[in-house]
């Protein structure tokens, strides 16, 4: 690690540039905003102070989105990585048809969000989906389920539609790391250990420890900030089962037209973020941050 | 031996239904008509593929079923149409985001693994905490800005938010791979006199190549599969992508499945594509060259 006292900015302005343009002015206007009360009915927008705040806090909705959203986040970001992880390992060895399956495995990329949840509605349907097709020719059903209609089911369903739109990236991305670790380092672990656990554990894992920290980072705060699979598939539903923090925001805002409760909202979510990602770095040390 | 590769099949034969069953769904959805796809008597077998829903997001003329008497004329839309359209902008876009995330993002992220410098922290906290405020909460006032730089409604702001909103993790992850590299080779590079742009362009970015790929592939999808921002920036038909174009059909409960599912599989085949090639050659086909070494 060396000192570069002169232009080091020459370098990292491109890159701040942009990322200032739609951050700074924007962000402090959103905190404008849920420090006011804009509601698109009411004209004038005065200063409320925390007021958004309180409100948003104490509403019905506020504990049971958070328990879903802690709850979808505790279960979706470490689900992605671990089959991410897993899906890459297993890409690395060689079997008959390799090449397609690497392919078909990007494939959940492609597919926009809207796509995605349409096509996973279509899995789940009670009448005409796939899934209750196959669990009823298999016997292990007698009748069709309706997996978007029970509470349960749906916020599962929603899960595992938003885990598979994820899988694809923590894939690549861990085939990258894992194609960047040194051959001899691979070698001496072949020639060391016949477990392949112990491999896995001992010498990959920590090789590829960075990129999992940072795809456990990027996956929480996917889960904890998307909401457009919830939208299109449940609309939240049924009762309050599938219904996120990061949906309110989009609800407060848009649907009620109370920018100023969906801006709060939007800063508690934040808030949260922060914190996932400290809890995330301190569980995990790595010099992600290049501190050594 | 061989019980290890029956275990690998199996394994494969599983990843392949997970990931790729509901999108052989919707083929299976493109090919055959409402009529006989919700109808569980009959099955594709006793009719065989029909093909005119691709021949009418391509050429217009109306399917056959529809110009029936009793037709319900409502479930085809226009919209379908649009889909050629929006996926040529979407991959221009997604292709741009993706150029420029490596261009913008590269030379940050090698001076974030490589170096120390004055306020390094402060910027490097400011890239990692910009992407926690949910896109939501900042459509309002990001619409603003774009419309007071003359973007909206062109491929150009679009492209512009989403580079921005996808450069954090590019510099993220990028960083995280130029650490990865062997100091020595720096250090060699230093000791003849390379000075710090050439040691990033003539050793990190070439040992590097295949994790870029992986990464601009990263920003690649990010681009292609956003909705909200391309939805508001988007304005007229023209600069629409595909994820609104999409997004629309999707929720218009009128259009047939049968039109749904084509609009959905033309629309992944060349951004699979497009995704292939970059991974097969860019990421796999530097990796056998053994550059890592």
């Amino acid at each position: 690690m060396w000192t570069l006292k002169r232009y080091p900015f020459v370098w990292l302005l491109p890159a701040l540039l942009p990322v200032a343009l739609v951050t700074l002015y924007p962000v402090g206007h959103a905190l404008w905003t849920s420090l006011h009360s804009v509601m698109l009915l009411f004209p004038g927008e005065p200063f409320v102070g925390l007021e958004n705040y309180t409100r948003v806090v104490t509403s019905n909705y506020f504990a049971v989105a958070l328990r879903n959203s802690a709850t979808f986040t505790a279960l979706a970001a470490p689900a992605v990585v671990a089959i991410g992880v897993s899906l890459a390992l297993f890409l690395r060895r060689r079997f008959f048809g390799r090449t397609m399956v690497r392919s078909i495995v990007l494939l959940p990329w492609v597919l926009p969000g809207a796509i995605s949840a349409v096509l996973w509605t279509w899995v789940f349907h009670p009448s005409f989906g796939l899934l209750n097709w196959v669990l009823l020719e298999i016997g292990i059903l007698d009748r069709s389920v309706s997996f978007l209609a029970s509470p349960w089911l749906a916020f599962i369903s929603v899960l595992v539609a938003h885990v598979w739109t994820q899988i694809p990236f923590a894939v690549v991305l861990t085939m990258a790391s894992l194609a960047a670790i040194h051959p001899e380092t691979m070698e001496a672990a072949r020639l060391d250990s016949r477990s392949s656990w112990k491999r896995f554990r001992f010498v990959i894992f920590p090789e590829i420890k960075p990129m999992v920290v940072v795809l456990l980072i990027y996956n929480a705060l996917m889960a904890f900030t998307s909401y457009d699979l919830v939208y299109a598939m449940t609309g939240g539903g049924p009762g309050t089962a599938t219904t996120l923090l990061a949906f309110q925001i989009w609800r407060e805002s848009f649907s009620m037209y109370d920018f100023g409760a969906g801006a709060a909202v939007a800063f508690i979510v934040v808030v949260i973020s922060a914190l996932l990602i400290i809890a995330i770095t301190r569980a995990l040390p790595s010099d992600l941050f290049g501190d050594r | 031996m061989h019980r290890r590769s029956a275990f690998d099949l199996s394994v494969a034969a599983l990843v392949l239904l997970f990931t790729g069953g509901p999108i052989f769904l919707a083929l299976y959805g493109s090919i055959v008509p409402d009529r006989i796809l919700l109808d569980p008597d009959v099955s594709i077998l006793d009719v065989g593929p029909n093909l005119e829903s691709y021949r009418y997001i391509f050429t217009g003329e109306l399917p056959a079923t529809y110009s029936e008497g009793r037709a319900n004329r409502r479930m085809i839309s226009d919209a379908a149409r649009q889909v050629p359209g929006s996926l040529w902008n979407s991959i221009r876009i997604a292709l741009a985001a993706m150029v420029l995330n490596i261009v913008l993002g590269a030379p940050a992220a090698f001076m974030f693994a490589r170096y120390t410098f004055p306020a390094k922290r402060l910027s490097f906290m400011f890239l990692i905490l910009s992407p926690l405020v949910p896109a939501v909460a900042l459509l309002v006032p990001i619409y603003m800005t774009m419309q007071a730089l003359g973007l909206v409604g062109s491929i150009w702001g679009i492209i512009l938010v989403h580079t921005a909103r996808t450069l954090p993790f590019t510099v993220l992850i990028l960083s995280v791979f130029f650490r990865r590299l062997p100091a020595e080779l720096f250090e060699a590079a230093r000791l003849d006199r390379c000075n710090s742009f050439q040691s990033f362009l003539r050793i990190a970015v070439p040992l590097a190549l295949p994790s870029i790929g992986a990464t601009g592939l990263f920003a690649f999808m990010l681009s292609y599969s956003e909705y909200m921002f391309s939805l508001v920036l988007s304005g007229e038909a023209q600069s629409r992508t595909v994820s609104v174009v999409m997004a629309a059909l999707a929720r218009n409960t009128d259009v047939s499945w049968n039109l749904l599912n084509t609009g959905i599989f033309i629309a992944i085949i060349p951004t699979l594509i497009v995704v292939v090639v970059i991974w097969r050659f860019v990421v796999e086909g530097l990796l056998k060259g053994g550059v890592n070494g």
